[in-house]
Formats: structure tokens, C-alpha cells, sequence
């Protein structure tokens, strides 16, 4: 089958990049790109853990071909860290101890960063909504709740 | 899971779309969002030669209100859909739905287009290509029995979309771009009623526009189902009214919504459409509850959505 080629910014390098045109994002993520920051857990959109933001949306990178993103900008866990610093949610996370096994977290993350670029200042019942997009089985949401809100509050304040 | 392979093309216009479908002699589907259709490829439930991506196409993007009609496009997204200031002041139930619809996330991609014309949906066709050939193909997949009911010879899958029963309720009418040209009917006029192929569009065929009467409602959507967070309906209940006359449509039981008529002013009228809804409601144990249950909360829920809805305005 002829390959696609197709130009994306993927965590601010941009590059042109050859795909079959049944490659998921998520396939191209992880197996070309070796960014394996997003997971693959259900693989039909139900579970959020492979999460990437395309042009500030969250996505399922699981149900994306990476052929429709032509031109779009990707930003995944491993583009979040500027300047040697993690982002405030990444620390937040840390702190809170908002991680059990970790594998829902870079989606969770993400989830919660597109949703603290669009709203500076969400409300609880915000963010549980936002967050409700993806599944953790360690069942540990409180904490992921607590480790946004305070990284609102501080994103706010600088 | 690897999706099998298959081409991918992205069409300026709806006509160059038609004629990329035209060329793929039946083995192409039409992509929105992906958000039903990837997993069903990824399932093998279908498996296509080609993919014909319909978001490069701007027209179908647009969302405008004319004197008659709010006209919105097909890729109109179900989130850019749930903030547009016209759905929340007149239509409330549309609202209610968009917002109960999957996830936050999965609303930001999927389309209303794609939402009304999702398959339907059984716990024992939605499964792996694996699962299936344990189990043995349903009628849906073209096999000799169904797989939910034991020797039925006509299938039972239901149809999950939530938008489509509150679309319903508010008189909707849908525009088609085809091989032989344009057409636009009543929303209604699409479903076969049969689960197995549940769609009355022709081969090629492109929803195109979602139409709403242009007039405030009042209205409100229900929906049954186990975690709030992401499913698909188990039942759902929509009410839509405006100047004393009103619809209620059930969704999520068999192939396509049922929808009810009313009038305020008329004696009984709550009983006789909670009745009628609960008589005409043959739901079968092809979801994670039981068809008695949910079969008894076709009435609760038509009782409860009423009483939200109109308050006292009930007789």
C-alpha cells in the first residue's frame, strides 16, 4: 500500500514523516517516534491512556490515523518539561502522589493541561468532568483531582 | 490493536467524495471523527479498501442560523456543538444529550454526523474478530442465528446514539448528497427499524446537514447507563416541547428510536405515553443490564423526564 507523507510538529521539532495509511498517531508515537510516553491499554477509545494533544484538543491517539494530522501540531508528556523543568501539572502530580502505577498518568495529564489552557481557573466539578475522560484502575482520583486544582493555583499565580 | 490495511484519501468537497466512493466499487467508508468507526475497523467488524476522510471538507464544518431552519454541518463536533450559544437558549435537550454523550475528550472529536449514523450496537457483535469466531457469527456478521436471543432469526442490536432521539423530539430533518443528487427528509426517514443494517441511506450516500427547527423549546434527555462518565445509553429518554404540543423519544432499545406524540391540554396524556413507551419498549439481554430493568425504566424515566420538563404545566 503507497505511504502517506505528511508534515507535524511533534513537542516543537517539526518534521516530515512517511506513514501507511492505516498507521494510528499512537502507533506512530511510540514505534517510530519511540515517544512512549502515551500507552496503549484498551485501544478502542475507551480508557484515555494514550492522550496526546493535537492542536490543543486531547485526542485518543488510538483511534487517530496519523495521515489525517497533516499539518497539526502533537504535543505528548515527553514535550511537557520546558527549560529543564517539569511542568507545574507534572510536579503537582508528584507531590500529591497522584501516580500509582503510572500508566494512566501522561494522559491524565495531558487531559488536565488542555483543559487548564482553555480555563485558567476551573472549578471541581471542572475538572472531575475533564478528568471523567479517562479511566485509572488503581482508583486513585482524588488525589489526581488535588494534584490539578493545585497546579491551577499555582499556574494562576505566575 | 493494528487496524488491517486499507487506503486513506481526504476530499476538498462532498462531490469529490462521492466520486472517490464511486471508485472504491462499495469497499470505502466515510471517516469524521473516527470515534465509532476506527474501533469497528480495529474489530474487524468491517474492513475496507478505503478510508475517505470527510474533514477536509470546510462546508461541512459550518453551523448557521436562518430564519426557519439552524442548519449544522455533518463534522460539526459534538463539544463546538454543546457551547454554541443557539443550542443552550432553544433547544435544552439537545443540550442535555451533547453533554451526556461518551466523554469530554471523545465529544471534542466525534461528529454529530457520525453520532446519528453510528451502527448499532450488541454485546455480542461488538467484540474481537477472535471472540466472534469462538462464538460464531451473528446475523449481523452475516451468520445463520443471533447470538443474544437464542434462535432468533432477525437481530436485535440497539442503537446507541443519544443525539438522534433528541433530534427527534425537535423535528429534525436531514440533507443527503448522493450519486443521484441531493434530498433532504425527516430524520426519522432514515431508519430501516431493522438493527442489522439500520440505515435507509443510499451506497455513497453523505449526511450532509443536520437541520433543526428554528423555534424556542423547552425540553430535557435522560439516559440510563452504568458508569456516567463514558457509556452509551442502555435507555434513553428525550422530551422536546414548544406551545403546548410535544414529542418523546426512547432511544437505545433495538434498531432505531421510538417517538411519541403529544399534546398538554389532552386528559392523561403523562400515563398514556409512559404506557405506550413501556408497551412498545422490546428490550433483550444484549447489554451489561437486564432487559426487565431496563424495560421498567423506559416508564421511569419517561415519568421523570416529564415531570423535569414541564413541572406543573402537567396534567
Amino acid at each position: 500500500m503507497k505511504s502517506i507523507q505528511i508534515k507535524v510538529t511533534v513537542n516543537g521539532e517539526p518534521m516530515s514523516l512517511d506513514v501507511r495509511p492505516y498507521e494510528t498517531l499512537l502507533e506512530t508515537l511510540r514505534e517510530r517516534l519511540h515517544l512512549t510516553g502515551a500507552k496503549e491499554a484498551c485501544s478502542l477509545g475507551a480508557c484515555g491512556s494514550c492522550t496526546v494533544i493535537l492542536d490543543k484538543i486531547p485526542v485518543r491517539a488510538c483511534l487517530v490515523l496519523t495521515a489525517e494530522i497533516d499539518g497539526m501540531t502533537v504535543t505528548t508528556i515527553e514535550g511537557l518539561a520546558a527549560n529543564g523543568r517539569l511542568h507545574p501539572l507534572q510536579e503537582a502530580f508528584m507531590e500529591k502522589g497522584a501516580v500509582q502505577c503510572g500508566f494512566c498518568t501522561s494522559g491524565m495529564i495531558l487531559t488536565a493541561k488542555s483543559l487548564l489552557d482553555r480555563e485558567k481557573k476551573p472549578s471541581k466539578d471542572q475538572i472531575v468532568r475533564t478528568i471523567s475522560s479517562n479511566v485509572c484502575r488503581c482508583t486513585g482520583y482524588k488525589k489526581i483531582i488535588e494534584a490539578v486544582m493545585t497546579a491551577a493555583e499555582r499556574m494562576e499565580r505566575t | 490493536m493494528i487496524l488491517p490495511p486499507f487506503a486513506y484519501a481526504r476530499p476538498k468537497t462532498v462531490k469529490k467524495a462521492i466520486a472517490l466512493y464511486q471508485g472504491a466499487k462499495g469497499q470505502a467508508v466515510y471517516l469524521a471523527g473516527g470515534t465509532d468507526l476506527v474501533p469497528r475497523i480495529k474489530q474487524r467488524l468491517m474492513c475496507p479498501a478505503l478510508s475517505i476522510d470527510l474533514k477536509g471538507i470546510q462546508a461541512l464544518k459550518r453551523v448557521t442560523l436562518t430564519r426557519d431552519w439552524l442548519k449544522i454541518g455533518a463534522n460539526v463536533t459534538l463539544y463546538d456543538l454543546k457551547n454554541h450559544p443557539v443550542v443552550a437558549k432553544y433547544y435544552p435537550a439537545l443540550y442535555e444529550s451533547l453533554n451526556t454523550t461518551s466523554c469530554e475528550t471523545l465529544q471534542m472529536r466525534g461528529t454529530l454526523g457520525g453520532n446519528v449514523l453510528q451502527d448499532a450496537r450488541c454485546l455480542f457483535f461488538n467484540k474481537s474478530d477472535t471472540w466472534r469466531k469462538a462464538r460464531g457469527f451473528c446475523l449481523k456478521m452475516g451468520g445463520e442465528s443471533c447470538n443474544a436471543v437464542k434462535g432468533a432469526r432477525v437481530c436485535f442490536a440497539n442503537y446507541a446514539s443519544d443525539n438522534a432521539p433528541v433530534l427527534l423530539t425537535l423535528g429534525a430533518e436531514v440533507l443527503l448528497s448522493g450519486i443521484a443528487g441531493d434530498r433532504q427528509i425527516p430524520l426519522l426517514e432514515i431508519f430501516t427499524g431493522k438493527s442489522d443494517s439500520p440505515f435507509t441511506l443510499h451506497n455513497g450516500e453523505i449526511l450532509t446537514q443536520i437541520l433543526i427547527p428554528a423555534q424556542i423549546t423547552k425540553g430535557g434527555y435522560l439516559k440510563l447507563r452504568v458508569r456516567d462518565s463514558i457509556d452509551y445509553p442502555l435507555v434513553g429518554v428525550a422530551l422536546s416541547t414548544a406551545d403546548g404540543r410535544g414529542r418523546l423519544a426512547v432511544g437505545g432499545i433495538g434498531g432505531k428510536p421510538l417517538l411519541f406524540e403529544f399534546r398538554g391540554d389532552d386528559r392523561g396524556w403523562v400515563e398514556r405515553i409512559a404506557d405506550e413507551a413501556l408497551n412498545q419498549s422490546k428490550p433483550v439481554r444484549n447489554t451489561v443490564l437486564s432487559a426487565a430493568y431496563r424495560k421498567r425504566m423506559v416508564k421511569t424515566l419517561t415519568k421523570r423526564i416529564i415531570k423535569l420538563v414541564m413541572g406543573e404545566d402537567r396534567r
